[in-house]
């Protein structure tokens, strides 16, 4: 490898977290642990019908059964369940504030530092933001105009208290709380996360959207999203994350359910930044997440987009479970890896009906010493045919320390469905490299233009408002002080 | 009856029992046996498989004198006879063949690319009652042939042969496995190429629907040496082909393909798994299989890239048509690379026969049969055209036309 490599590679990984900062705010929050009084204090913070206790008291038995999923290609310390906190929130936040000028203006503050101001983003780009912040929603901004047209976008904890039907019938229904031991354990402490409902024949005319902030320290944040896209209609969601610097790792557990019924589509975008741990692997976020959704009608749609380049550990597969009869499935992904961070994603395509389609398209960048998996699953029963999938996993490495690792399952039970898996594994070309640097590109830019071609397939997925953020990320991540 | 018990109580026939050290070694595995949650989902030699038939199995072992080696001077070829795993001492100035020693199975044992939880492994190194070495000398061009002959029924063998090819050497060997009774042979072959060496390992694998094949093979390769392997798996009883390739010296190559029939209720399950421990080294892995009535078949391979072995070039292939309806085909293509100037790949289609394809033959008069069995020739043919030995082609061509009579 050359020097000037070496020195790119350098800078790369100089390069500091830009959103390390942490907002001082009061928390309030129970002792450390977890026990059913935990569970209790929070589903009485958040002021919950007896149901959903005892629902939570369910998953928690189970949960104490269960023990962590292994398989993947992880390594860290085991998890002291003991010796974290599972409900923060900034204080006085019992009673809700009724726009963004109650709002405390150092959390306002935050959100500007990351780019995202409320206040702009509300006039600019028409997008309904439910931001929230530890715990607790902050504001839910364009609730009114949604509401004219019967969508219901809240958060969880509102919802279970105004919608018990809606949650009472689609909550746990596509990830079960005996799932794993994550589900388990996001069922018995959820606190936070977005509801939305979709009503018959309804296209939602916004992007709807939810920044995720981690603050407190040893807080682990456990949400819980809901989507549910009733027949014919269209949703287009957005995530994104962002969390402030930390030593101590931070436990992170969300899970995330999907409902699309007959025609009905749903677009869920990610974009992952939380803190990654610093160039000697300290600190970071442990990110354990688990995104699901069922296909329940037929010519349903189900695409998930994501960009990961944070977290020590991120251990996420969004998947589809194609149900209804020509319903699609679809993944797209990018993963950045660096200094230490972890990463094992992929996805799970489970083909029921007849004339399901799925594809996957998955990136995967590895930088300094990280390990970047791709684990996906593709089945098809008994009963899926004519089921198609085509699956492509690329894997990009930069340096001779990093691990680029694809791990495919690929289970046919019916004749009549295809499957086509292609995976390739290679550094950035030199021809290429020479090419670019031939034309009066920098070393940095050159490798910025190739990987950011690298992952064409897959940006030009995301929808234009999160574009922007997703290539910044990207550079970020890759090229130090380029972008 | 358990293993603990079953070891015991026929210790006298089994190798090695009085050595120390294997012997520790064995408890060590015994004790594998005891703990092991037997773990389906995530041990990939357990799936797809009912593991309580080979561990409570009943013990039976036989010796027989018929073994025997022909030496053909004119043509450096060699026919040997190997019954129910043993194989008669033989030497000259090119070969020599041996029983296997101690040592042998001392040195395997600390080789650890074979998973510690392959349970038919483990079997394998407790039961071992037979087995063989054969050493080609350096720089001699030989062909082996090796008729693999089990005697009676309900005989268990397990059996660990040794091949060594000295520097400059070439090898030819064709191995047949063939045989009609009710028994179960698990058998691991140990595979070291030196220097320069050459070895091109043919399997052919045709046995009666009550007879249980396990092949494990460990193979490691030195500078600029060479191994490849086809497997051809026409057997009609249940055939477990797990094959390991360990490139340990620059410039050398693995290349390991194999082909599997199945129908009717059987099962296949295979794995190929190359470790490019060294720089510029090439591997190839193809398997293709084709499932018929009820059956079921696994794939599992895997390229691992080491953080030294830069240039590195590893392939992978998948392919399975699923003939009918009730059959399944489950692959895992996995890469697993630490290092970054390399060339990586896998591709894994399952899917049935194209009926655009079918559709234009029939167009063209011929019946569906014969459009199907035509195209299932022509999805193997890319391998079976690359057999340059025309005995050896022969045979096999016959065996596909036996199994695509029964193709309907």
């Amino acid at each position: 490898m050359n020097s000037e490599t070496l020195n790119t590679l350098d800078t790369y990984s100089k390069n500091k977290y830009k959103y390390g900062f942490v907002t001082d705010i009061d928390n309030e929050k129970p002792k450390k642990g977890l026990n059913e009084d935990t569970i209790k204090f929070i589903s009485l913070k958040k002021n919950e019908p007896d149901w959903m206790l005892e629902w939570r008291l369910k998953a928690f038995s189970k949960w104490k059964r269960m023990k962590e999923p292994k398989w993947a290609n992880l390594n860290f310390p085991e998890i002291d369940y003991q010796d974290i906190y599972y409900y923060s929130a900034p204080k006085g936040f019992e009673k809700k504030p009724k726009d963004l000028s109650e709002v405390d203006p150092k959390l306002i503050e935050t959100y500007n530092k990351l780019g995202i101001p409320l206040e702009e983003q509300k006039v600019l780009a028409g997008v309904a933001v439910d931001v929230v912040f530890d715990s607790v929603s902050v504001a839910t901004t364009y609730k009114g105009e949604l509401e004219k047209l019967g969508i219901i976008f809240c958060s969880i904890g509102e919802a279970i208290q105004k919608h018990p039907d809606l949650i009472k019938k689609y909550l746990g229904s596509v990830i079960p709380p005996g799932d794993h031991s994550f589900s388990a354990l996001n069922s018995a402490v959820f606190t936070d996360g977005s509801f939305v409902y979709i009503p018959e024949g309804v296209k939602c005319p916004m992007e709807l959207s939810t920044y995720f902030r981690i603050n407190a320290e040893n807080t682990g944040q456990f949400e819980r999203t809901l989507i549910i896209a009733d027949k014919g209609s269209y949703v287009s969601y957005l995530e994104g994350c962002t969390a402030p610097k930390r030593d101590d790792n931070q436990l992170h557990a969300a899970n995330v359910e999907l409902i699309a019924l007959e025609d009905a589509e749903i677009k869920y975008s990610t974009v992952q930044n939380w803190y990654p741990g610093d160039e000697d692997g300290k600190g970071g976020i442990y990110n354990f997440v688990t995104k699901r959704g069922l296909c329940a009608g037929k010519n349903s749609k189900i695409s998930w987009t994501q960009v990961e380049t944070g977290s020590a550990i991120t251990w996420k597969y969004p998947s589809c479970i194609l149900k209804g009869e020509n319903s699609i499935g679809e993944f797209y992904s990018v993963a950045i890896t660096n200094n230490f961070q972890q990463a094992d994603t992929g996805t799970k395509m489970t083909h029921i009906g007849k004339n399901t389609k799925s594809k996957i398209i998955s990136k995967g960048i590895s930088l300094g010493k990280s390990q970047n998996t791709y684990r996906g699953e593709v089945s098809f029963l008994r009963k899926a045919d004519k089921a198609r999938n085509y699956t492509q996993c690329d894997s990009l490495l930069v340096g001779n320390k990093c691990g680029a690792h694809t791990v495919p399952y690929i289970d046919s039970k019916n004749n009549t469905a295809v499957i086509e898996h292609e995976a390739s594994t290679s550094k950035i070309n030199e021809d290429q490299l020479y090419y670019c640097r031939q034309r009066g590109l920098s070393h940095e830019e050159a490798v910025s233009l190739i990987v950011n071609g690298f992952c064409k397939q897959v940006l030009q997925e995301l929808p234009m408002e999160f574009a922007v953020e997703a290539q910044k990320l990207v550079s970020i991540s890759l090229e130090g002080s380029v972008g | 009856m358990n293993i603990q018990d079953n070891y015991q109580k026929n210790k006298k026939n089994i190798f090695f029992s009085d050595n120390k050290d294997i012997q520790s070694h064995r408890d060590k595995l015994i004790n594998i046996f005891e703990t092991d949650r037997f773990d389906r989902k995530n041990n990939e030699s357990l799936k797809n498989i009912n593991l309580k038939k080979f561990i409570d199995f009943k013990y039976k072992y036989l010796v027989s004198a018929e073994t025997s080696v022909i030496n053909n001077n004119q043509d450096n070829s060699y026919s040997i006879v190997s019954v129910n795993g043993q194989c008669s001492s033989f030497k000259d100035d090119k070969i020599e063949i041996t029983k296997i020693l101690d040592k042998d199975y001392n040195d395997f044992s600390k080789n650890n690319t074979i998973e510690k939880n392959d349970h038919f492994v483990n079997l394998n190194s407790l039961f071992l009652n037979s087995g063989f070495k054969i050493v080609i000398k350096k720089n001699n061009n030989i062909k082996i042939k090796i008729s693999n002959i089990v005697t009676d029924d309900n005989l268990t063998i397990f059996q660990k042969n040794n091949y060594i090819c000295e520097e400059g050497s070439s090898l030819n060997l064709i191995e047949e496995y063939e045989n009609k009774n009710n028994s179960t042979s698990n058998i691991l072959n140990v595979i070291n190429l030196e220097n320069n060496s050459q070895l091109n390992h043919f399997l052919i694998q045709d046995n009666s629907s009550n007879h249980n094949l396990i092949i494990t093979s460990h193979s490691s390769c030195k500078k600029d040496s060479n191994y490849t392997q086809k497997v051809y798996n026409f057997s009609e009883g249940y055939v477990r082909n797990f094959h390991y390739s360990e490139l340990i010296e620059a410039n050398s190559e693995a290349d390991l393909q194999g082909i599997f029939f199945l129908k009717d209720n059987n099962t296949s399950n295979n794995k190929t798994f190359v470790k490019h421990l060294a720089e510029d080294c090439k591997s190839n892995q193809v398997y293709k299989g084709i499932l018929n009535d009820r059956s079921k078949a696994t794939y599992f391979s895997n390229t691992h890239v080491d953080q030294v072995a830069q240039k590195t070039e590893g392939y992978q292939l998948s392919k399975g048509i699923l003939l009918s309806d009730n059959a399944s085909y489950f692959s895992k293509p996995e890469l697993k690379i630490y290092a970054d100037d390399v060339k990586c790949s896998h591709g894994s289609t399952i899917g049935p026969i194209d009926e655009n394809a079918i559709f234009y033959l029939r167009s063209r008069g011929m019946s569906k049969i014969a459009a199907t069995k035509i195209l299932i020739s022509s999805f193997i043919n890319e391998e079976l055209s690359s057999i340059d030995n025309e005995q050896m082609s022969e045979i096999i061509q016959k065996k596909l036309v036996r199994y695509l009579s029964k193709v309907k």
